[in-house]
């Protein structure tokens, strides 16, 4: 579960999150929205504390993330964070990529990293590649390997940002479908996209941000054909003709 | 002008210049053993938050590439005595040449570590690696790729740099082809063969960087 509680933070005078209040409650799949720099990316960053905040309280799990005093390994282990750059570490081949965070932060032995690691390989159909370097993958397995090593460390709470829009258009369905997976199965996600498809398949909730606000947020067949602003309406008539 | 050469004298003195080139050798290894051990820790200081750490090694980084090297060995040699620390020359030089190289490799590591992409390391991060396992898994491995081709071309300056040790008396190939000059004038076949035996050393440098540098292309690549 994750709440803000009046979270406000900027960048020098810019002001990207203002007064942000907001429950995902577990299980909760939260698709996100909004014209560039809105601050989206800013908010999801927030919750495992890539980005710290000025103002108000972000509780996941019953942790206060922005407390000194909290546990931040323990806090990001149960949180996967995929990139829309996938950010795999080029040196490692795929499996490697997979297992370092578990033998390294859950402390698991090698052999049972390994296991999990081709598990979740198999999980994203990739088993075959188990052995290839990131730069011999395409766009879309390379994404869908992140995504492996995310659920590698079996986290409750998996966040996207932009999981979609570095690829090209006919590897967005394959990164997709394992996402639509993995929300079926129940994980707590919040997603950062602007995949109408997706976001009316499995979205309990889309949230649209502008300014650094929360305009709108409502059941995605609400939101995408009766949008309740201006702004909202606006914003989908552009992805619609995009 | 070749059949203006002696070269019987060279051979006479040969002797003198292998003894040179040892110890040229001999104090650029030992300099760049400490240099490298400096340049680490200076570097490690440097990115480090803890101001009282980060400053005075911006300082130091910033005095060594300010003023010239020759500067540099003058002041230790002249200065490390009136604080009444007595060392011989041949030290006061190995000090001077690990300080100074020490503050350009520090900058090199820097750079091979900036070099890795934010992202990876808030992947890193964000799966809750700590900042020694970061740096250990991710960081340094990709690092060093660049950082050797650029060590081994410090190594090179380096071992040029030894020659101004002569300056201070320290026996070295360059102070015997100075020898040699006073001894029997002869300047032309003295420094053509300490120019020689640098060649010599250049050249097995730059073959190994050449060689670490098929290697990276070759990782880079995969
Ligand atoms: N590190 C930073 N320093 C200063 N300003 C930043 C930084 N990161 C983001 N910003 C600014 O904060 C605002 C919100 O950025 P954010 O990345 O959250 O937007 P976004 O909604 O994710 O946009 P996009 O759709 O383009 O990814 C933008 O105006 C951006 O320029
Ligand atoms: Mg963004």
């Amino acid at each position: 579960m994750i709440e803000f509680k009046g979270v406000n933070k900027w960048f020098d005078k810019l002001h990207v999150l203002n007064q942000i209040n907001l429950m995902i409650p577990k299980g909760e799949v939260l698709v996100i929205c909004g014209p560039s720099g809105s601050g989206k990316s800013t908010l999801i960053r927030c919750i495992n504390k890539l980005e710290p905040i000025q103002k108000g309280e972000i509780i996941v799990n019953e942790m206060s993330v922005h407390k000194p005093t909290t546990n931040l390994t323990k806090l990001r282990a149960e949180i996967g964070f995929i990139f829309q750059q996938f950010h795999l570490y080029p040196h490692m081949t795929a499996l490697q990529n997979i297992m370092l965070a578990p033998v390294n932060v859950k402390k698991i032995t090698k052999v049972e990293a390994e296991k999990i690691a081709r598990q979740k390989l198999e999980r994203v159909g990739l088993s075959e590649k188990a052995d290839s370097y990131p730069a011999q993958l395409s766009g879309g397995q390379q994404q869908r390997v992140a995504i492996a090593r995310g659920l590698a460390m079996s986290p409750e709470i998996m966040l996207f940002d932009e999981p979609t829009s570095a690829l090209d258009p006919e590897m967005i369905g394959e990164v997709l479908d394992v996402m639509v997976s993995l929300a079926l199965e129940g994980i707590t996600m919040c997603v950062v996209t602007h995949e109408m498809g997706f976001a009316k398949k499995v979205a309990d909730r889309v949230l649209f941000m502008d300014e650094g606000k929360i305009i709108e947020t409502g059941k995605p067949t609400d939101f995408f054909d009766n949008p309740k602003t201006e702004r909202a309406a606006d914003f989908i008539s552009k992805i619609l003709t995009h | 002008m070749l059949d203006n050469f002696n070269f019987r004298i060279i051979f006479e003195y040969l002797p003198l210049f292998l003894n040179g080139l040892k110890f040229t050798f001999l104090i650029s290894l030992v300099a760049l053993f400490l240099a490298l051990i400096t340049g680490i820790i200076a570097c490690a200081c440097r990115i480090s938050s803890i101001k009282v750490l980060k400053y005075p090694v911006i300082a130091y980084i910033e005095i060594i590439r300010s003023t010239p090297l020759l500067v540099q060995i003058y002041f230790l040699y002249f200065g490390l005595p009136t604080l009444g620390i007595r060392v011989p020359e041949i030290q006061t030089g190995i000090i001077a040449l690990m300080l100074n190289s020490g503050a350009y490799i520090a900058e090199i590591i820097r750079a091979g570590i900036n070099s890795v992409d934010q992202g990876q390391i808030e992947a890193g991060l964000s799966s809750g690696l700590n900042y020694v396992q970061r740096m250990r898994f991710i960081i340094l491995p990709q690092a060093l790729g660049v950082t050797v081709p650029p060590l081994l071309g410090q190594a090179i300056v380096l071992v040029k740099d030894t020659s101004l040790l002569s300056l201070i008396s320290v026996v070295e190939l360059t102070r015997s082809g100075q020898t040699m000059t006073s001894e029997r004038f002869m300047p032309s076949e003295a420094f053509l063969t300490v120019a020689f035996f640098y060649m010599c050393i250049y050249f097995c440098l730059k073959a190994l960087a050449d060689w670490s540098q098929r290697k990276l292309i070759f990782r880079e690549a995969y």
